[in-house]
Order: structure tokens, then C-alpha cells, then sequence
């Protein structure tokens, strides 16, 4: 009966209707994206970060990992030494840096990684297969991106000429290596717009001469935590981490949850204008409906105190009134659910564009949790935005009101 | 801990020391009672005529690394190309603050600033640079970079020569990114807020209805009627942007005074400038007017007596 009444209320206006439903909509819409910018980032930061199963990075003291040309000497003993611990299951080193690549007449400066294929979290294999690694340590195979094969016009099987940095006086390459493609690869920390490629670490120190040798850029390890729960296998990671920062002092061992922490520093300023459009979005809300049910109440004085009159208890004009809030709030969630997540796949397009970050990194993700918890927060405050002329209109006086109708 | 090559790269060509080779460097306090000792290494290149530099070279420190780890004008530190080695003695010869620069805000790095020979010889990368700025005369024009940047790139080996302007573009991709954004959520907000005015102008207006039609009873045209009700409407919505903006304005300094404080930098996160708020009002008169003539037609084309509830 109560929802009734409250549905014929709202009908009775349509334009005022739908323009609230309407706001309220974009209202949740907003919400929504912004609790998914919010939470978006650090989920899909983790995924890519974990997505290997390597939950520390080790890099040269002070830096993060590839975020400088730093790079650390005596590679072997340090890898080994951290392979001896007893909780670190695999150890997997690469070195980074710049080479130019060659076909023909069309060149490319690409960015090179040198990885042991059997326990890289680099890149995943699309085609062809892992390069191989030559007794003598000579530069030969190499797996590339797609952008390193479209931006040299080669495919797989093909040869190509690499060559470290070139001197202008001498008017000569550095070093050189030719090298076929075996294979294409997805590059998970590489941004998409970068020709990448990768061979063997070892084949990649060689070919880089003195500046290369038994040098890494980072060394990514995974920590045994099978069977531990979360709050041991932290333990168990930080007590590592401490462990290698300890032993090793031109290094630095970042755990997944500071990366994580240091990234969110850099992207702090989106987190904190989700933060204030998400509470913006929630004030519009709520403003919204208790203006619109305030004058709705304001209008119906009359009809109310005639409810009253023939016996309607204050509890049940209380709720009516509520009852369109609900009602609003519905229609706007469920409208603004679907306009959310178009928009938040519009807004993920504009931000994937940013240079330098990986093709795998979203700034919008769709979280179950946080986005119906944030929903639900709005059709509660749009609920309880018309408590106020609910309670207004439950304690109206039946004779004034009555008379006041009359006279009008 | 994401791997920004490209970024790195721009922000590299945005960077003010255009002379000067990057390089990764250690430093550490020497105890205070240590006398610096001698420079290790000799300069690899041959001595050229002029001033020898001193034994023990200054550098410039950067102002937040310097807040941060207590060092001071005259101190003297250990300056090494690789963490975990000695190093060599420095002195704090200045300390600068980096310029208002967008690209660098986010990123809490230190920095040092080092005679392009000393870094070179730190790191080992002698008679090497990342980049030279080259200042065309002015008077020649820009027909004059462009001829010279043809004839540079096309002698050019292991570097190309760039015009300034196309470096300022491609660095600025971040921020085209950003702005696209922001326009983005600029115009997600601009629909909401629309819709809200729309809306509470449209109950404000339609509040008036007995008001109406005692006006219209009391023999005022449709045409006068119509025009009150807009007019009082537009009223409502520049008074009601205008407060918004003196929101907005309120908003920009505290905006501007926790970020600065955040990233330690005098940029400016949040500026009101006249045409923005002569937008905000002008949006706002306009949906007014819309809202007000939405309102007005509806009321006017009502008779009076049903406004009246007759």
C-alpha cells in the first residue's frame, strides 16, 4: 500500500521524476568510477606484480627496478647467495638496457633484456619459442614484441643487426650482433608503444662487452610461502627481504607491498581525486533527493494530513516518504550501475594512454566488493536524504494543514 | 616499480641541466672529523689551458635531499658512482630547488648537481653526454633551425639533432594525457551538476505556481508572466554560480597548499582563472534560462484556476 502511494507520488511528476532519477544516475555513475580509479590501480598493480609469483625485487641500492640505467656488479655471487637462502625457491636476474636494431635500411633503438628463459617473469611467450643460450655466450636468438616487429617490418625467422651505442667522431657502431627472431613475446612491464626485445642474460652481458659483464639490472625472487597464511607468509617475506638488505648492502630488496605503497605515492593524485569526486558525487546525491522530497512533501502537505486524518500512523507517512527515496535511489543505482562502467571504460582508454607505463596496467577495475559497498552507501544516504521531510511531513498538524488546504 | 623507459626518456629531455651527462650516484656523510682526502682517480682526459678544478670538487644538492638527510652549505660528503663503494670526497657548494616542473612531481627522487667533467669521470662515461642544447641566432629565424636540424640529422651518426618545440611536444604526451582526463571527468561533472541545476531550478520554478496564477488572475500576460519566471530563474543560477565559484576559489588555495606541501614543490595544482569562472557563470546562466523557460512554458500554457488546484 505504502509503496504504491509512494510510486504514485513520483509518477505524479514525471519530468521531476526522471530529471532526479536522471542526476542521481550520474551521481552513482561518478561513485562508481571513481571507488574503481580508487581501488583499480592497486589490484591491477599487484596482479601484474604477483602474476609471476615473485613477491621481492632486488635492484641496485636506492633505485626501483628499471626506473634508472643503474645496474650491479658481480651478478653470479649475488644471485647465488640469494638462491643458498632457505626460504628463496628461484631467483630470476635480468639486465636491462638500450640497443639499436637493424634491417635494411630501417632502424630502431630498442630496449633490450637480458633473462634465464627457465625462470624469467619478464614476458609470456605468444609464438615460437624461448632463444637459446650458445656454449660460447655469442648474442644469436632473440624473442621480440609486437611493436619491435611492426616498427622493423620483420616476423619471425628473420635476421636482424644489433648494435650497442655508436660513436659520432668514429662514425662506428659499438658493438655488434646479428641475431634471429625466434619468437614474440608479451612484454608485461614494458609499455605498449616500446620495441622490446630479449635473449639470454649471459648472451646479453657478452654482447654488451665491459659494461655488461656479470652485471643485472634487478633480480626478482619468490619466497617459499606454501601452506603459511597471509600474515605469516609477510613474516616470511619481510624476514628475507631483511635478510638480503642485510647481507648485501649495494642493493636494495623491495617487497611487492612497497612497490606497491611507492607506486601509489607516484599515483597518489588520482586516488585522492577519486576520493573527492567520489565524495562529491555522494553530497550531489543526497542533496538531490532531499530537495526534490522536501518540495514533493512541501506540496502534499495536504494530502499527507489527509492521510493522517483517516488514520495513517506517523510511522507509516514516514515511511512512504522514505519509500520514494528508496525508489529514486533504486532506479538512479541501476541506471548509473550500467553508465559507470561505459564511462570507466572510456576514462581507462584516456589514462592507458600515459607513456612509460605497462600494457597490462589498468587504472579502472571492476571490484565486486568496494563498488557494490559504495552503491549500497549511496541508496542508503539516498534513503535516509528524505528522513528529514519524512519526519517533517509525519509531524505535520492534521486541523492547521487541513485548513490551510481549504483555504487555498 | 613500473618500468618507464619512455618516461624516463621525456623526462630526461625536459630536464633544465642540458649540458650535463645523467648519471646514478651514491653519496654518504663523511664523519664530521674527517679531513677530505684525496680525489681517487686522476682525470683521464689531458689537461686543456685554464683553471685546474680543485682538489676536492663542490656540487649543488638539491634541496629536499638536503632537508632530508641534515646537509648543509660547506658539508662534505662521499660522492660514488655505485652503492657500496668508498666513493670520493664532495663539497656542498650549493643547494638548489628544483623549478615548478609537472613531470618531476610525482617522483621523490634526490638529485645532485655535478660540473659535466666530474660526472663524467664519476661514472666513467668520459667525453660522453646524453644530450647539448645548441641556441640558434635568434635573428636568423625559424627557417634557420630547420635548416640547421636537416643539416645536422643528415650527417648525423648514433644521435639525432631535435627542434625544441617537437621535444616540448612529445615530452608533454603525459600531460595531454592528464588533460584529456580531466576534461573527461570535467565533463562527466559539468552533465551532473546540469542535471541538479536543471532539476532544482525546475521544482523552484513549479514552487511558484500559486504565485503564477495570481499574477496571471490578476491580468499579467503569459508573455510577462514567462519572462518573470526565467529572469527570476537566471537570477537564482548566477547567484548560485557565483557563490560556486567563490568555492572553487577557496577550493584552489587549500588544493594548492596540501599538494605543494605534499610533493615539495611550488607548482600550481589548482588555478581559477577569470575565463574558467566566466564559464562557470555563463554554463550556469544558460541552464538557468533553460530550466527557468522550461518551467515558465509549462506554467503559462497551464490555466490559471488548474494551477490554482481548481
Amino acid at each position: 500500500m505504502r509503496a504504491t502511494l509512494a510510486w504514485a507520488a513520483l509518477r505524479r511528476h514525471p519530468m521531476r521524476t526522471l530529471l532526479a532519477v536522471f542526476g542521481l544516475a550520474i551521481a552513482a555513475a561518478l561513485l562508481l568510477d571513481m571507488v574503481m580509479l580508487a581501488t583499480g590501480m592497486r589490484a591491477s598493480f599487484r596482479s601484474l606484480l604477483t602474476s609471476q609469483g615473485y613477491q621481492l625485487r632486488v635492484t641496485p641500492k636506492g633505485t626501483l627496478p628499471f626506473d634508472t640505467e643503474a645496474s650491479v656488479g658481480g651478478a653470479a655471487a649475488l644471485v647465488a647467495s640469494l638462491r643458498s637462502h632457505p626460504d628463496v625457491a628461484r631467483v630470476s636476474p635480468s639486465l636491462g638496457t638500450t640497443v639499436q636494431a637493424q634491417r635494411g635500411e630501417q632502424a630502431v633503438s630498442a630496449f633490450a633484456l637480458g633473462t634465464n628463459a627457465d625462470v624469467q617473469g619478464e614476458y609470456t611467450l605468444l609464438a615460437g619459442r624461448e632463444p637459446s643460450m650458445p656454449a660460447d655466450s655469442t648474442i644469436r636468438e632473440a624473442i621480440v614484441n609486437a611493436t619491435f616487429l611492426t616498427r622493423l617490418g620483420v616476423s619471425l625467422g628473420d635476421t636482424v643487426d644489433l648494435s650497442t651505442e655508436r660513436s659520432a667522431q668514429l662514425r662506428q657502431s659499438g658493438r655488434r650482433g646479428r641475431v634471429v627472431i625466434v619468437g614474440e613475446a608479451r612484454f608485461l612491464y614494458v609499455p605498449p608503444g616500446l620495441p622490446a626485445l630479449s635473449t639470454p642474460l649471459g648472451a646479453l652481458q657478452h654482447f654488451l662487452g665491459t659494461s655488461g659483464r656479470d652485471r643485472m639490472s634487478l633480480a626478482m625472487a619468490s619466497v617459499r610461502v606454501d601452506g603459511l597464511d597471509a600474515a605469516a607468509q609477510r613474516d616470511r617475506i619481510e624476514r628475507v627481504r631483511l635478510w638480503i638488505e642485510t647481507e648485501h648492502s649495494r642493493v636494495t630488496a623491495i617487497s611487492t607491498e612497497t612497490a606497491i605503497v611507492q607506486v601509489e605515492e607516484r599515483l597518489a593524485y588520482f586516488r585522492q581525486l577519486a576520493f573527492i569526486l567520489g565524495a562529491l558525487s555522494l553530497v550531489i546525491g543526497v542533496l538531490l533527493v532531499t530537495t526534490l522530497v522536501s518540495l514533493s512533501v512541501n506540496e502534499r502537505l495536504g494530502e499527507l494530513a489527509v492521510l493522517r486524518a483517516i488514520g495513517v500512523p506517523r510511522a507509516g507517512v514516514l515511511q512512504q516518504i522514505m519509500l520514494e527515496g528508496l525508489m529514486l535511489g533504486l532506479a538512479g543505482i541501476t541506471i548509473g550501475l550500467g553508465l559507470g562502467l561505459v564511462t570507466a571504460r572510456w576514462l581507462n582508454t584516456i589514462l592507458r594512454d600515459f607513456p612509460g607505463l605497462p600494457a597490462d596496467l589498468d587504472f579502472f577495475v571492476w571490484s565486486g566488493e568496494a563498488a557494490w559497498k559504495s552503491l549500497a552507501m549511496l541508496l542508503i544516504a539516498a534513503t535516509f536524504a528524505g528522513a528529514i521531510p519524512a519526519w517533517r511531513a509525519s509531524r505535520v498538524r492534521v486541523a492547521q494543514a487541513l485548513r490551510e488546504e481549504a483555504v487555498a | 616499480m613500473t618500468r618507464l623507459p619512455k618516461t624516463r626518456e621525456a623526462i630526461r629531455r625536459l630536464a633544465v641541466a642540458l649540458c650535463a651527462t645523467v648519471g646514478v650516484v651514491a653519496w654518504q656523510p663523511l664523519p664530521a672529523q674527517s679531513a677530505p682526502g684525496p680525489v681517487i682517480g686522476a682525470p683521464r682526459d689531458p689537461l686543456v689551458p685554464g683553471r685546474r678544478p680543485p682538489l676536492v670538487r663542490g656540487i649543488a644538492v638539491d634541496e629536499r635531499l638536503a632537508s632530508d638527510a641534515g646537509v648543509q652549505v660547506g658539508d662534505t660528503l662521499r660522492l660514488s658512482a655505485e652503492a657500496g663503494t668508498v666513493g670520493e670526497p664532495v663539497v656542498v657548494s650549493a643547494l638548489v630547488r628544483r623549478a615548478a616542473d609537472p613531470s618531476e612531481v610525482a617522483r621523490s627522487e634526490y638529485r645532485v648537481r655535478l660540473h659535466l667533467d666530474h660526472l663524467q669521470r664519476l661514472t666513467g662515461s668520459a667525453d660522453r653526454v646524453d644530450r647539448f642544447a645548441v641556441a640558434i641566432n635568434a635573428e636568423a629565424g625559424p627557417a634557420a633551425v630547420d635548416s640547421f636540424l636537416a643539416g645536422v640529422n643528415h650527417v648525423a651518426f648514433g644521435f639525432r639533432a631535435h627542434a625544441s618545440r617537437d621535444v616540448a611536444v612529445q615530452s608533454s604526451r603525459t600531460f595531454q594525457v592528464v588533460d584529456r582526463f580531466h576534461r573527461a571527468i570535467g565533463g562527466i561533472t559539468i552533465v551532473a551538476s546540469a542535471v541538479f541545476l536543471l532539476c532544482i531550478l525546475l521544482l523552484k520554478v513549479e514552487e511558484r505556481r500559486r504565485a503564477v496564477a495570481a499574477l496571471r488572475l490578476a491580468g499579467l500576460s503569459r508573455r510577462t508572466v514567462a519572462l518573470s519566471v526565467i529572469a527570476e530563474a537566471a537570477v537564482v543560477a548566477v547567484l548560485g554560480s557565483a557563490a560556486g565559484a567563490a568555492i572553487g576559489w577557496v577550493a584552489t588555495l587549500l588544493v594548492n597548499a596540501h599538494y605543494q606541501r605534499v610533493f615539495r614543490t611550488p607548482l600550481t595544482f589548482a588555478l581559477l582563472t577569470p575565463r574558467i569562472a566566466l564559464f562557470a557563470v555563463a554554463l550556469s546562466l544558460l541552464l538557468g534560462i533553460v530550466a527557468g523557460s522550461l518551467a515558465a512554458w509549462r506554467l503559462v500554457r497551464t490555466p490559471p484556476l488548474t494551477l490554482l488546484g481548481r
